[in-house]
């Protein structure tokens, strides 16, 4: 076990079920580089998963307090429970069903309300613990198990509706940019609002298998990082590519959610105490 | 008239006797559902708008800053549900309120909430169906869905019917405590009548003093979930305190692990099923009358009930032995109100029959347990006489307009 795992992790809970190979926990380790550098503890942070192969895979795992939403309702949770918890961080690791299909309204609305909560998506562009169809975050073209003549729905790209729903922080990255994702999360969780971090890693049971032909981690590794380039190993051009790096930094630029909450109840119970104090005048 | 006894068995009996200083009002249902939750401590409310729950949703939004509390308008039931949950599991006591569409949209989140045996309060105040129906008017549509109100089975509910303002006001303060001796969602299951009707009501001046609001515990210890037991008054997880706690969709271990095990399942089933089951003697609720020499026994629930009453009375005073059955505890289901070998009609807001099935399989013989059943209106007085008359004369509901008697 590393020592950042030792320091956060449940020993008793990893390494998970994740297939040989797979970025979840890869992902997770830069998640607690992260908490490191920013000095935070256990019971500092609170740690939500959704349902499919990034929630089942990272749930329990972290030392602290976790829980694991249904299926796209992580965010519903994180709402309520940061009324009640306003003072701890929140990370929602979530897949991209959870993220971009079934859950997307929560997600919209935690946006537009500037719920503070860093949620991490981790994007392997498909359902995989379904056994790999299509979700609104695979590319066009590529052929799932739901999509056998290749993707024909137009993908969205969900940085873009987040930073439209008034996210205040928006980053996206990938499985081959350790350092740049640990930097991105720190400024996440910097952010006493709404941060989104997209991060596109290889399924290699799945996506790999299917649409890009083969389990291998480092050939689906390597197909993720041509993406990230926009230019093959060979030095042509590939296919699309994503652009990475923050999509939008107004963090800490309005107030968050639960503060919006406990401010207007402060004016409410002022105006009360007011009311209270001249009917006892007169 | 035959002399009759009447009685009812329900805690706020004894609240209700106390010399607690209040005031008296003139307040609708949907008031008294929301005072009651602010005395019982309540302190998030987080729904979406539907008629005819809106109007606690508006008090709510009112009242909970003016205590400390949150109203949140979520973007939908789902989210309602879910962020009641997590309130709860932050620590504070939550409501929702709805109707049948927005019921059944809270049942991802009920499930969750019961297998993470989270205290949560849910109002359905039923209007009639199926979908939007009409809106604005009472119906007894989600008796069966309240009972199942998730899926995948391996739980029992508890589910409760007011049948006036003052014991909505009551009710909810006895579902607020349910909901935290038992650890699980209680719903409060009522209709459109009881929601919009404007009725006496004696609220008590300081909630602060009423000793019988059991007050939110935190569990700080394992094992979060006493598997395999059926304790009750276990003090509700809580998330925030550093306990490590994990809440989670899946079956789960005493510390709230997700494991693939047969006895795993069964030892979460054994805590969610029997921790109710064990337990029904602190969740029965029940007015009655008559019972002792009834032949014929009307039964009801929730404002059908009121005139359901007054036509048993009218029946007596016309000689039939007639009595009366309302529960009020609607699940678990009260088997043993069912026990004297009468005639019953069942008296209830939808054709399709549906407490009417529950009480053909409590009673002694299913054969003389009748249905009348009535849509979008209360049975009236008169209805509910010659329904009476026509079982104690002939074994038979006479045949009355909108009034269903078949159940196959
Ligand atoms: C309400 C509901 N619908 C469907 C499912 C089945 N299901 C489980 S995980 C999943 C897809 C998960 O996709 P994603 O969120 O991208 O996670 P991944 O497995 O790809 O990591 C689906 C469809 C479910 N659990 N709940
Ligand atoms: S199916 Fe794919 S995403 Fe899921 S654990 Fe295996 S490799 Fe990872
Ligand atoms: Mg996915």
């Amino acid at each position: 076990m590393n020592k950042l795992a030792k320091k956060y992790l449940r020993p008793s809970q990893i390494p998970t079920k994740a297939c040989h190979g797979c970025g979840i926990g890869m992902i997770e380790n830069w998640l607690l580089q992260a908490i490191d550098e920013l000095g935070l503890k256990q019971e500092d942070v609170i740690f939500g998963t959704g349902i499919g192969c990034v929630g089942r895979q990272t749930f329990a795992t972290w030392g602290g307090d976790n829980f694991g939403a249904t299926h796209g309702r992580a965010l519903a949770i994180a709402t309520g429970l940061k009324l009640a918890q306003p003072d701890k961080k929140y990370l929602i690791v979530v897949g991209d069903g959870d993220a971009a299909s079934i859950g997307t309204s929560h997600l919209i609305h935690a946006a537009r309300r500037n719920l503070g909560v860093t949620v991490i998506c981790e994007d392997n562009m498909g359902y995989e613990s379904t056994g790999g169809q299509f979700s609104p975050t695979t590319p066009a073209g590529y052929v799932t198990n739901s999509s056998p003549y290749g993707m024909v729905e137009p993908p969205f790209d969900p940085c873009d509706v987040v930073k439209a729903a008034g996210a205040t922080f928006v980053a996206e990255t990938t499985a081959t940019q350790w350092h740049q994702t640990v930097k991105i999360v720190k400024k996440a969780l910097a952010n006493d609002g709404f941060s989104f971090i997209h991060v596109r890693f290889p399924c290699n049971e799945n996506f790999g298998a299917y649409a890009l032909g083969t389990r291998d981690t480092l050939k689906n590794l390597e197909w993720i990082y041509e993406h990230t380039q926009g230019r093959k190993t060979d030095g042509s051009e590939s296919d699309f590519v994503w652009e990475t790096g923050i999509k939008h930094d107004a963090s800490n630029s309005r107030p968050e959610f639960s503060r919006i909450m406990r401010d207007m109840n402060a004016r409410v119970q002022a105006d009360l105490a007011q009311k209270a104090a001249k009917k006892a005048a007169t | 008239m035959i002399e009759h006894k009447e009685t009812l068995v329900a805690p706020w009996q004894e609240w209700a006797r106390r010399s607690i200083k209040g005031r008296r009002l003139l307040e609708a249902g949907t008031y008294a559902l929301t005072e009651g939750a602010i005395a019982a401590g309540c302190r998030v409310f987080a729904g979406y708008p539907i008629t005819p729950a809106t109007d606690i949703a508006e008090y709510m939004s009112k009242r909970l800053p003016q205590v400390g509390g949150y109203y949140m308008q979520c973007e939908d039931e789902l989210a309602g549900m879910h962020a009641c949950a997590g309130a709860s599991l932050g620590g504070l006591k939550a409501m929702t309120a709805t109707s049948g569409p927005g019921y059944t949209l809270m049942h991802d989140a009920y499930g969750w909430s019961i297998t993470n045996e989270i205290p949560l309060v849910v109002v359905d105040a039923m209007r009639v169906g199926p979908i939007s129906g009409i809106t604005g008017a009472p119906g007894q549509g989600e008796f069966y869905i309240a009972r199942y109100a998730s899926h995948g089975g391996n739980f029992e509910t508890i589910v409760l019917s007011p049948s006036s303002v003052q014991e909505a006001f009551w009710l909810t303060i006895d579902a607020f405590n349910l909901a935290e001796r038992f650890r699980t969602p209680v719903t409060i299951l009522t209709d459109q009548v009881i929601s919009d009707m404007w009725e006496d009501l004696f609220i008590p001046d300081d909630y602060d003093g009423l000793d019988f609001v059991i007050p939110r515990k935190h569990n700080l210890m394992m094992p979060f979930y006493p598997v395999g037991s059926a304790d009750l008054d276990v003090p509700p997880n809580v998330i925030g305190h550093g306990t490590g706690v994990c809440v989670s969709a899946y079956t789960h271990t005493e510390e709230g692990y997700d494991i693939e095990e047969m006895e795993a399942q069964w030892a979460q089933t054994f805590r969610l099923v029997n921790k109710i089951r064990h337990h029904r003697a602190e969740l029965t609720r029940y007015e009655t009358l008559g019972l002792d020499d009834a032949d014929v026994i009307a039964v009801a629930y929730g404002a059908n009930a009121r005139t359901v009453k007054t036509g048993v009375l009218q029946a007596r005073r016309r000689g039939v032995r007639a009595g009366f059955v309302r529960l009020i505890t609607l699940w678990p289901f009260l088997d043993e109100l069912f026990e004297r070998d009468a005639r019953y009609v069942v008296c209830e807001l939808n054709y399709d029959g549906q407490l009417v099935r529950e009480v053909m399989r409590a009673a002694p013989d299913k054969r003389k347990v009748h249905f009348m059943g009535k849509s979008a209106e209360l049975h009236t007085v008169a209805e509910v006489v010659a329904g009476l008359d026509g079982v104690a004369r002939s074994g038979k509901i006479p045949e009355l307009p909108y009034i269903w008697t078949e159940v196959r």
